[in-house]
């Protein structure tokens, strides 16, 4: 194995009070043999003190960090509002981007984004996490063996447990994992959107949304978030997929061992989690130059049929869906 | 027969395959007696009648009406023919259990419903799931409040066996009034249930999965919008593959909790040489619950499922069976109000 890949950490942010870096992405790349963090760009004191726990550099703010020259690879976790701004500035820079979702605010940014990782040659990777799972990729590699025929229906469930809600929704906030997996499992683009949204608009607590993709296949996913409950961050995520000629159905929590203990009850995943086989799909993509799984094009595609939510969900009638899905 | 005055005679109107079932509750009950049985098939009618203990049995519905000791009918015939014998029964002054859906239009719900508010009788639509234990349980937790007010719903009834050949007339959408009228109600009528709630749209979806020359949908999405703003994804399937496949499956998320009843939750499992199955749930039987809710609401309780359900059923199914024609979301009230 050549030399682990340098990591900047740039930014803590997300929407609300996420602070994916933090949870998600910096014990994955600690974690990751691929990997090693090497700095930290940040906004002040919480963030500086990261990095001298760390034992890493801190700079203050990503332009500063870029310049300093000291990594191959930036984590993106930057507020929605300047999210595209520093992924299109990292690679910009020439460096290979990790960003959590949704990689930017609109679509349109994203195409902006490809625009831009086009002209570095540099891997982006939206943190579409869900779609490495070992139980997605087994189902997807089913499908597109024919396993159970031509799909022609999806029933999808995404429903996370606790948390703080989501201050822009919990659509905007969860909706692309699961739109993005119908993508795995099918590559079919959505022509159409019918929505309904539980809870203010732009602060909803749960949506379905039900999808028109290509040769008449539909889905339906209902995403959202549900009370706390005693077994685990994750509720409820599953697929199932009617083809002509089976059924296929899938639980995308698995692989996982399940541990009893007073008053809790938890899946523990046995082999890597998914943020660990994002974390190698980016380290794959970067050290062999094969184009990684999905890209900004993949991410503006999810936001495609979220916007087109939204605008269904404003209706209160199936709208079209606008540009590339798929 | 002398009159028995201390039982309930029911008449079986049309000797289908869901008439033995509605004719074993009757027996199992101590509080009703078969009182006779109709179809328009002689043949039908006398083999019936043979495995009933020879019960009479005519082809004219006026004539075993005026059998002195008739005193409710239970209707299992065609759905198209709903209106004109249900409408009969109450000018007989008879009481009804009869089968969903309650009419194949919402003008014919109506006419029957109108009928038995006049006649002053009882009219129990069977929307048998509501006596299964599965719906029980989840109706029960939802009016505990242990899960909050239910915000996203999920049922599904997913099979592979479509009716036996061209013949049947569930697959003559003039006859049944369509698949979300035949069976769709089945899991409308226990989402308005559930929810307690007034659905206000419908929005379907339908496919013609097992043959391209079916005139119903054989698999049918239907999501309802709730006027508390809930919804709820109502899938019946008679066309997925392969078709020994069964599954029930539902789901309620509220705001204070989460039930799920998963396929497997109900029984063993059994894996022989057919492959994999579930082993017959035990549990109360449906049908003998609905017959003592029935005979309960001649005796004057408060019958389980009103005509009123009924009619909301027929609209929500014939809003989803114009959905699937339109591609848009239909308001439940349209329905009704066309038909007033």
């Amino acid at each position: 194995m050549t030399a682990p890949l340098r990591v900047l950490l740039a930014g803590f942010g997300g929407l609300g009070t996420q602070d994916h870096q933090r949870r998600m992405y910096l014990p994955a790349f600690l974690a990751h043999p691929g990997f090693t963090v090497a700095a930290v760009a940040g906004d002040g004191p919480d963030d500086e003190r990261t990095a001298a726990g760390l034992g890493v550099p801190y700079h203050d703010g990503l332009d500063a960090a870029l310049a300093a020259g000291d990594a191959e690879v930036v984590s993106v976790c930057r507020p929605l509002g300047a999210r595209a701004g520093a992924v299109e500035a990292a690679l910009r820079a020439g460096r290979h981007v990790l960003a959590d979702k949704p990689l930017a605010a609109t679509a349109a940014e994203c195409d902006a984004i490809e625009a831009a990782a086009r002209k570095s040659g540099t891997v982006c990777l939206p943190a579409h996490h869900h779609r490495f799972g070992q139980a997605v990729r087994s189902a997807a590699a089913a499908l597109a063996g024919g396993r159970v025929g031509l799909p022609w229906n999806i029933q999808a469930d995404f429903l996370a447990a606790g948390g703080d809600p989501c201050p822009d929704g919990e659509l905007a906030n969860f909706g692309v994992y699961p739109v993005d997996v119908l993508q795995a499992l099918t590559g079919l683009p959505v022509r159409r959107v019918h929505a309904r949204l539980h809870g203010p608009a732009g602060a909803e607590r749960s949506a379905v949304l039900l999808m028109d993709h290509d040769h008449g296949l539909t889905s339906t996913v209902t995403v959202g978030r549900t009370p706390a409950a005693a077994d685990g961050p994750m509720a409820v995520h599953t697929y199932r997929v009617s083809g002509t000629s089976g059924v296929l159905t899938v639980d995308a929590a698995k692989p996982a061992a399940t541990v009893r203990t007073a008053g809790a009850r938890r899946g523990v995943w046995h082999g890597p989690d998914t943020v660990a086989l994002l974390l190698t799909e980016l380290y794959q993509a970067i050290t062999t130059g094969r184009p990684a799984e999905i890209g900004p094009a993949d991410a503006g595609a999810a936001l495609r049929v979220i916007e087109a939510a939204r605008r269904s969900a404003a209706a209160g009638a199936p709208v079209e869906t606008d540009g590339e899905t798929g | 027969m002398e009159r028995d005055s201390t039982t309930i005679g029911i008449l079986v109107v049309g000797t289908g395959f869901i008439a033995e079932q509605h004719a074993a509750a009757i027996a199992a009950s101590p509080r009703a007696r078969l009182a006779g049985l109709v179809d328009i098939s002689p043949a039908r009618a006398a083999a019936a009648s043979r495995a009933n203990g020879g019960v009479r049995w005519s082809t004219d519905l006026s004539e075993a009406l005026a059998w002195p000791d008739v005193d409710a009918c239970v209707v299992c015939t065609p759905n198209d023919t709903h209106t004109g014998i249900a409408t009969e029964i109450a000018e007989a002054g008879r009481h009804l259990l009869i089968e969903k859906p309650l009419a194949t239009t919402v003008a014919g719900a109506r006419q029957i419903t109108g009928a038995f508010a006049a006649a002053g009788r009882v009219l129990m639509p069977a929307h048998t799931h509501r006596c299964y234990d599965y719906a029980r349980t989840v109706k029960d937790a939802v009016e505990s409040g242990r899960i909050g007010t239910p915000e996203v719903l999920r049922l599904a009834i997913l099979g592979g066996w479509i009716w036996p050949d061209w013949r049947g007339w569930m697959l003559d959408p003039v006859r049944s009034g369509g698949h979300a009228l035949h069976n769709g109600v089945h899991l409308l009528d226990l989402a308005a249930w559930w929810t307690g709630d007034r659905p206000e749209t419908v929005y379907a979806r339908g496919r013609r999965q097992t043959a391209a020359e079916l005139e119903i949908y054989d698999y049918l999405e239907m999501v309802v919008g709730f006027a508390g703003g809930a919804t709820a994804v109502c899938e019946m399937s008679r066309g997925h593959r392969p078709t020994r496949y069964a599954r029930r499956e539902m789901l309620v998320s509220g705001d204070a909790g989460l039930l799920t009843l998963p396929w497997d939750g109900e029984a063993g499992e059994v894996v022989d040489d057919a492959g994999t199955a579930l082993l017959p749930p035990g549990g109360a039987d449906g049908f003998a619950v609905q017959m003592a809710a029935f005979l309960s609401a001649v005796d004057g309780a408060p019958p389980l499922v009103t005509g009123d359900d009924g009619l909301l059923a027929v609209a929500m199914g014939v809003a989803a069976e114009r959905s699937i024609a339109t591609g848009e979301p239909v308001a439940v009230a349209e329905m009704l109000q066309a038909a007033a």
